[in-house]
């Protein structure tokens, strides 16, 4: 009886073989089929999804930890096309939210490029309108049944940072700004734009849990702190718009500069702009040099020059400060007279006398001295004509003409000597007068402090750029320029502290010649003169109420300088010498 | 004799249907081996692929934890800014120092406050730790592993 049904049996179990067979061959038949790269590449697409990480871009602090360009959350704000129900709603929703016109938003979305699936409908939206959008988004999904009319399923929200600036304009001229692109445009943030990153990036996600741990990690940008001072930085550029206003300047610059290292303590230029709102920058400036003058404008500074060729002959041994020059009011040097600024003879002068009383003759006298070659190459070694190599963006290198230049003459060597003919930065110069005031050790000016990266802080050593005079020469030279500040009681003192400095004031060169009523208006002074702790240079751009730097420019210098002593809590120099003795 | 060898032979020789019970239950025993094999597997999968649903959530809440922060980071700089707190002090009818206002007094011992330092945190161990295959690989990887895996080295690794 068993085996007479034991067919049923062997007929069943060949049917299931036959079945089980079908399938592995079948499997394997799809394997070996000309299909099979397509369905391997199908399912790698839905193995992997393509987001946008929005790395943090890195902050930027100053010395002492105030927040100077930091991140906000802001929102991207789209439609997934695969799960819109109603676009009337979500349309009139976004459009009315956001303040935009709803025709316009219904249009996108109902002639979308035949491959897209999401579309961007704004972005950058700030946090408060986003979520007030995502509580509608919320009623609505209530209200209404899924995929019902009035529905805004298929909004979609993503969260992402946005550059922001709490002190607003505050350095403007010295961080520079990021655009929506992610990218930083002048000033520390496209110097360092490397660093801090932050730009959006594509990466390909895994969605199979199994490979979470393949989730890219994408790190944050490196957070930088600069050397400047918030406080010091708000003070001048306080001072910086009141003197302005007070000598009817064009514009103009401060810059404070640590002599020792090179840091820069503040930098200040005009115009500034709020930096929360790059984009009016075309507006505000006309071209790309104007953003930081200190840095980006090379002009002719004039008489400040004369600091430069009187430590060249000093180091040189060409003159000593007990050198006389019988000053005539004239010399020709190239076939060129050379005058002094009030036209004047001063007669019997010694170097303390030349550089006091700024006499251009006989500065020209000790370049003619001193020899081309001479002269020039101490100049080249005080960086004139070279970018000094601060870390901010668009330096410009400034211009000296020297022997061999197609456009160089024999009487440059005389108008160099005072400071016109050549063009050099704010910044340059600054460098160029700190071997004066630092034992001759020329300083890299600076504004990175230190960078922090992955918990870990880097601190950037202060970089010199040689020695281009000796230390007995720097302080020589240190005392005659503080002995003539003290001499002709300049309005560039600071009562209670010895300060080395000098002014300067440039007629402007137009294609026509010299303007005689356009001047720059310049000082550069540093102090204490025994331990110079800072060194500032001040630039009035074209003053009206006076063409004279030592009338405009100079008492900025004296402003800024008490500023500076208050706070970096520099004691008078009674005071710190009793320190030093104790 | 050969007669009495065949009655001996079929007298000893098992049943047919022993013989089926036997073939049937050493079936049903590699089925259950590898049944539990594939429960393991699955249970060992479905956990994994949940770790793996937890750290896909977690590097969510980092990015917006990070962001939150930075949040946070930015209102505070905003509220403690120099023309906010300028225009606070005014408030309160503090005015800027001058400099013929300040006295200095003489500490002795008074030392100099150095810069803040910028590190909040510990430095950070590497951002992705390393897993034992063990950990991942699924059972036709191990196998696939264990195929391709010279035995020199399969013996060097014993001997350790």
């Amino acid at each position: 009886m068993r085996e007479q049904y034991a067919w049923r049996s062997w007929t069943l179990a060949a049917a299931l073989a036959l079945v089980g067979f079908s399938i592995i061959l079948q499997i394997i038949r799809i394997q070996i089929s000309p299909e099979a790269a397509t369905f391997r590449e199908q399912s790698e697409q839905f193995a992997q999804t393509v987001q946008t990480f929005y790395p943090q871009r890195g902050e930027i602090y100053d010395r002492n930890g105030h927040l100077l360009a930091g991140n906000k959350t802001v929102y991207e704000i789209g439609a997934d096309l695969r799960n819109v129900k109603d676009k009337h709603a979500i349309a009139l929703a976004v459009g009315v939210e956001l303040g935009l016109n709803p025709d316009n938003l219904y249009a996108l979305m109902a002639n979308p490029n035949s491959k897209l699936t999401y579309l961007i409908l704004a972005n950058y939206i700030d946090e408060d309108k986003a979520l007030a959008l995502k509580q509608i988004k919320l009623k609505a999904d209530q209200q209404t049944s899924a995929g019902g009319q009035n529905s805004l399923s298929g909004l979609e929200f993503t969260a992402h940072p946005q550059r922001t600036y709490p002190e607003g304009s505050l350095a403007s001229n010295v961080i520079g700004f990021v655009s929506r692109e992610g990218r930083g445009y002048f000033g520390v943030e496209e110097k360092y734009n490397d660093l801090l990153a932050g730009a959006p990036i594509q990466v390909r996600v895994p969605v199979d849990p199994n490979q979470a741990v393949n989730i890219p990690q994408v790190p944050n940008g490196t957070t930088l702190i600069l050397t400047l001072n918030r406080d010091l930085q708000a003070a001048i550029e306080q001072t910086l718009d009141d003197a302005l206003t007070k000598y009817g300047a064009q514009g103009g610059t401060i810059a404070i500069m640590d002599p020792r290292n090179g840091e820069i303590l503040a930098m200040a230029s005009t115009p500034r702009m709020d930096l929360n709102q790059f984009w009016n920058y075309s507006t505000i400036y006309q071209n790309a040099s104007e953003y930081d003058l200190a840095v980006s404008t090379p002009y002719e500074p004039g008489s400040v020059m004369k600091i430069l060729t009187m430590a060249a002959a000093l180091d040189d041994n060409t003159v000593t400060p007990a050198t006389t020059f019988l000053d005539t009011g004239s010399f020709l040097i190239g076939g060129v007279t050379i005058k002094n600024w009030n036209d004047q003879a001063w007669g019997l002068q010694d170097m303390l006398g030349c550089i006091q009383n700024s006499l251009n003759v006989c500065m020209s006298w000790i370049a003619s001295q001193m020899g081309s070659q001479n002269f020039y190459g101490y100049m080249n070694r005080f960086g004139l004509g070279h970018l000094t190599g601060i870390d901010l963006a668009d330096e410009a290198a400034g211009r000296l003409k020297v022997p061999g230049d197609t456009d160089w003459s024999p009487s440059d060597l005389g108008t160099n000597s005072f400071g016109q003919g050549v063009a050099a930065t704010p910044i340059q110069v600054m460098m160029a007068a700190s071997a004066i005031a630092n034992h001759g050790r020329m300083v890299t000016p600076h504004v990175l402090y230190a960078m922090v990266r992955d918990g870990r802080q880097f601190n950037v050593p202060a970089q010199y750029a040689g020695s281009p005079i000796s230390t007995s020469t720097s302080q020589t030279l240190n005392q005659m320029l503080a002995t003539s500040i003290d001499n002709e009681a300049s309005l560039a003192s600071v009562p209670g502290y010895r300060i080395a400095g000098k002014t300067g004031t440039a007629q402007i060169p137009t294609q026509f010649g010299y303007d005689p009523t356009l001047t720059n208006a310049s000082f550069i002074g540093w102090g204490p003169v025994d331990d110079p702790q800072f060194m500032i240079y001040v630039w009035l751009e074209k003053p009206s109420a006076s063409i004279w730097g030592s009338e405009t420019a100079a008492p900025v210098f004296a402003q800024v300088a008490q500023k500076v002593v208050l706070m970096l809590n520099i004691p008078p120099d009674k005071i710190r010498q009793q320190i030093t003795q104790h | 004799m050969i007669r009495t060898i065949d009655v001996i032979h079929y007298a000893y020789k098992q049943a047919p249907w022993r013989i089926q019970r036997q073939w049937i239950s050493a079936f049903l025993l590699i089925v259950l081996g590898v049944a539990m094999v594939a429960a393991f597997y699955l249970d060992v999968t479905a956990r994994a692929a949940l770790k793996g649903r937890e750290i896909q959530s977690l590097s969510s809440d980092i990015i917006a934890i990070q962001q939150s922060d930075a949040d946070l980071e930015t209102r505070i700089a905003t509220l403690t800014s120099n023309s906010a707190m300028e225009t606070r002090a005014n408030a309160l009818n503090y005015q800027p120092v001058q400099s013929n206002q300040m006295q200095f007094i003489i500490v002795p011992g008074y030392v100099t406050p150095e810069l803040p330092s910028f590190i909040s945190a510990p430095p950070l161990q590497p951002s992705s730790p390393t897993i034992q295959p063990e950990y991942t690989q699924s059972l036709l990887d191990w196998i696939d592993q264990s195929l391709r895996t010279p035995l020199s080295v399969s013996a060097m690794g014993a001997s350790q």
